[in-house]
């Protein structure tokens, strides 16, 4: 063998992975961040509930915050759980 | 009094003259004591009466005035006039001296003046005879003035001027010395009966009034005399040298006999005038600027020293502002547009520095010269950053061109704020003329310094140079467009290891922080954390493979980017031969175990590898990026290849995998043979692997051919930076409307004006504009068309 790789520099962005190509709250790109943030990447996360409806953290807790009575998946109104 | 000392020439100050005064009053009051002594019955004092036995004092009057012999007067003055005829005639006095004169020497040791004081002048003075001594002495002096103007009017007209001159001069300082002699001898007239008079002139100026009356006022003569005074001035600035002495009492005969400002100052600077207006004529014909800055510079300065060698005081004044005048102010804008681009070009220091010097003292001339100076700026600024054939200088061209701006403002200019701020309008004016260009060749510079192998500086130069360029930067417009080309260079910089120093890159970030603040720069600073997470990933995976099984034989490193970070890179699916895709999956396994949620996109475009390879020579290591790795790789399998077998094999672009063909056959380092051999890679074009490969070095660098690329992302980044600014102009629009509900189009475009930070047509404001109202963002007024509601 004439030609072998010693050292290998890849390269590779990451993006979410989400069923929606966007937030059903702040209507913004998953790959974008929520409205609060200025920049997407590890500052402005996703969450999954376990009805598997997905939104920006500070979105869902912001609306979570705001429901008196109940928390529930603001997408199917199921009772809202985080899933693990 | 002192009116009088101030008119009067030499030999007596103030002090001397007053103390002459006071002696006279004490000699006049003893003198009279003793004329009456007969009458006063002196006692002996009043201490003696203490006693308390009264004794009476008796004051009787004269029984008889005493007088004078009948022919005193008449005899006295006499005397009096062959005195003054003799001082007039300069000949030696036939009187006993001692009768006229009575000499004292003051006592002060540092008084060396002689007082010359005439009793018999003090005698006729006592005896009310003043007012005729005086008109008799006037009389006296003004035969003799009188006598004296025959000698100029009949003055050869063809003798020269100079002994012309000469013989004025004589005859003033005649005229003085008899003057002050006269007044000696009738000090004591001159001190009460004149000084009691306030219409009397004293004797000293009754002197000038005649010497003016006679002499002086006579046409011709004055003419004569002032011409020629002008033309020894003249003379001497022509250079010769002319008896400045001469000058200088003449001039003083004039401004003493208060003539000086109508005989001869309006004359002088008339003909000052039209000397200079020719010569500066002359002049800016002949000779070129720095020349004529020091003549000019050098006339003022013999103008000056004119002014303190002979002229009066007050011709300062008018006759430099005249001389300024005609050499300066006439020819400002010829001055400058002549000369300032030559003095600005030539870098002279000193001829800016005079310049400065010389217009500070013009009316108008600092305007003028800023303007010019802010138009230099602008044209030659303008030339740098509006020819493409010389973009690859640009950038050093502009800090070299500032460097030496600065100098001049600091060195030449006085650091005149006003010219730091029109120099720095004028950057600004022109760096922004061509738009883009400028912010991209900045980032690109800005690249170049920071890119590792840049030896030439040191850690503390790089610093110097950075802030330059910052200056450079903060002209700069449309500063998303240097964000732009910088963000490219850095991504590439940080992913291929090619940063000089990670230092160098923070002090760099930092400084564009401070410049535009922190939104700016976040996603700068977000790719300094990709990569450090990166390295935090690549620990924790070195030791998960370590844990594996069968470990590959490659090292594996791999840079997660955060996408919105990093510029956007087009994928490229290229086809990696099975070992490099077994260990991509097993990195992507351990890294989503991680990070759930998330998928890994990878970049071939950006990866690169060192290659462990086996010549004829010897064993190499090639630092080669991951096309030409592919490439490299087909060669383990066969001898030879066609490049659309390669093309079909690798799955790589077609221009990229050319270009990564050249870097291998075609470069420095040929470790590939191409057949037919030649510069370009053409279709069937056949390689094989170079075994004959040969190099000094054990670690060799290919570098990837970017000639063509640069211009593609060139062309791609900047048409993002105009998508980016379409949807800052919209996001800005809707963030001014939602505020105001309703507003006029021109204070909605003035209002975006002040939040955008790049340089927008109005015509692009309309087109967004209009965009937003056709998606229902906002509608039009019914009524008037000009007025905008926002939509909720």
């Amino acid at each position: 063998m004439k030609v072998k790789i010693k050292q290998w520099n890849g390269v590779a962005s990451w993006l979410w992975v989400a069923n929606d190509e966007n937030c059903g709250i702040c209507r913004m790109s998953f790959n974008g961040c929520c409205p609060d943030c200025k920049v997407p990447g590890d500052d402005c996360p996703l969450v999954w509930g376990q009805c598997s409806h997905c939104f920006h953290m500070h979105c869902i807790l912001k609306w979570l915050n705001s429901q008196q009575v109940q928390q529930q998946c603001p997408m199917c109104r199921q009772e809202w759980k985080f899933k693990e | 009094d002192s009116t009088n000392t101030s008119q009067q020439r030499p030999s007596c100050s103030l002090p001397i003259m007053a103390e002459d005064i006071r002696q006279d009053k004490k000699a006049n009051f003893s003198a009279l004591t003793e004329h009456n002594n007969n009458g006063v019955t002196r006692t002996s004092g009043l201490a003696s009466n203490k006693t308390g036995a009264s004794k009476k004092l008796v004051i009787k009057n004269f029984k008889d005035r005493p007088k004078l012999a009948e022919t005193y007067t008449e005899d006295t003055w006499l005397k009096l006039r062959d005195a003054v005829g003799a001082i007039q005639n300069s000949t030696s006095i036939k009187y006993n001296l001692e009768e006229l004169y009575q000499v004292r020497m003051e006592n002060k040791q540092e008084c060396l003046t002689l007082s010359y004081c005439s009793p018999a002048v003090e005698n006729l003075c006592s005896y009310k005879v003043s007012p005729t001594l005086y008109k008799q002495l006037r009389q006296l002096c003004e035969e003799h003035v009188q006598a004296q103007i025959h000698q100029f009017r009949e003055y050869p007209s063809r003798a020269s001027v100079l002994s012309f001159l000469k013989r004025m001069n004589r005859c003033w300082q005649d005229h003085c010395r008899q003057t002050i002699m006269i007044r000696s001898i009738f000090l004591f007239l001159d001190r009460t009966y004149v000084l009691q008079n306030s219409l009397l002139p004293s004797i000293w100026d009754t002197g000038l009034e005649l010497f003016r009356t006679h002499i002086v006022s006579d046409g011709a003569v004055q003419k004569r005399t002032v011409d020629g005074i002008l033309e020894q001035i003249e003379r001497e600035r022509n250079g010769e040298t002319v008896d400045r002495s001469l000058l200088r009492s003449l001039l003083g005969m004039l401004s003493d006999l208060q003539v000086y400002k109508e005989s001869f100052e309006e004359r002088f600077l008339t003909d000052t005038n039209r000397l200079y207006a020719a010569e500066g004529q002359r002049l800016m014909q002949e000779r070129d600027v720095p020349e004529y800055l020091h003549h000019v510079a050098r006339r003022l300065e013999e103008e000056n020293d004119r002014v303190i060698s002979y002229l009066d005081q007050s011709t300062q004044k008018p006759l430099i502002s005249n001389v300024e005048k005609q050499l300066l102010g006439e020819h400002m804008a010829a001055i400058l547009q002549k000369g300032l681009s030559i003095l600005l070009d030539g870098n002279r220091v000193t001829e800016l520095a005079l310049l400065y010097q010389l217009f500070s003292k013009v009316k108008g001339g600092l305007p003028t010269l800023l303007q010019h100076w802010r138009d230099y700026i602008k044209s030659f600024g303008g030339e740098i950053v509006g020819t493409p054939e010389k973009d690859k200088d640009m950038v050093q061209d502009l800090l070299d061109f500032k460097d030496k701006m600065d100098n001049v403002t600091q060195g030449c200019f006085n650091r005149n704020e006003s010219f730091i701020n029109a120099m720095k309008e004028a950057f600004e004016a022109f760096i922004n003329k061509r738009p883009n260009k400028p912010a991209e060749l900045i980032a690109k510079y800005v690249d170049s310094k920071l890119r590792a192998g840049n030896k030439e500086a040191t850690e503390e130069e790089l610093e110097r140079i950075l802030d330059k360029i910052m200056i450079i930067f903060r002209f700069i417009h449309g500063k998303d467009v240097f964000e732009a080309f910088y963000k490219k260079d850095l991504a590439k910089r940080l992913l291929v290891g090619k940063s000089a120093s990670v230092d160098a890159e923070k002090s760099m970030l930092s400084k564009l922080k401070h410049e535009c603040g922190a939104a700016f720069t976040s996603k700068l600073e977000g790719m300094f954390k990709d990569m450090e997470l990166s390295k935090d990933v690549m620990i924790q995976f070195k030791q998960y493979t370590q844990n594996q099984s069968e470990p590959s034989q490659i090292e594996l490193t791999v840079n997660i980017l955060t996408m919105g970070y990093w510029p956007t890179y087009t994928p490229m699916e290229v086809h990696l031969p099975p070992e490099m895709v077994k260990l991509q999956e097993v990195f992507k396994l351990f890294y989503l175990g991680k990070h759930s949620g998330r998928k890994l996109q990878w970049q071939p475009t950006l990866g690169h590898a060192v290659l462990r390879t086996e010549f004829k020579e010897g064993k190499k290591e090639l630092q080669v990026s991951l096309f030409q790795t592919l490439v490299l790789l087909m060669f383990n399998e066969a001898e030879e290849f066609s490049v659309e077998e390669i093309k079909s094999a690798t799955g790589i672009e077609e221009g990229e995998l050319r270009r990564t063909l050249q870097s291998l056959a075609c470069g420095k380092a040929r470790v590939l043979n191409k057949n037919p051999r030649g510069k370009d890679v053409e279709d069937g074009d056949r390689f094989n692997f170079n075994n004959e490969f040969r190099h000094k070095l054990f670690r060799i660098k290919i570098n990837q051919i970017q000639m063509k690329e640069t211009v593609e992302e060139q062309v791609s980044t900047t048409e993002r930076v105009f998508q980016d600014r379409q949807y800052q102009i919209d996001a800005a629009v809707v963030r001014i409307m939602k505020m105001r509900k309703t507003l006029s189009h021109n204070l909605l475009v003035s209002e975006l004006y002040n939040q955008l930070k790049f340089p927008v047509k109005p015509g692009d404001l309309k087109k967004r504009i209009e965009s937003l109202i056709d998606r229902d963002y906002m509608e039009r007024d019914k009524e008037s068309p000009n007025q905008y509601h926002y939509v909720a």
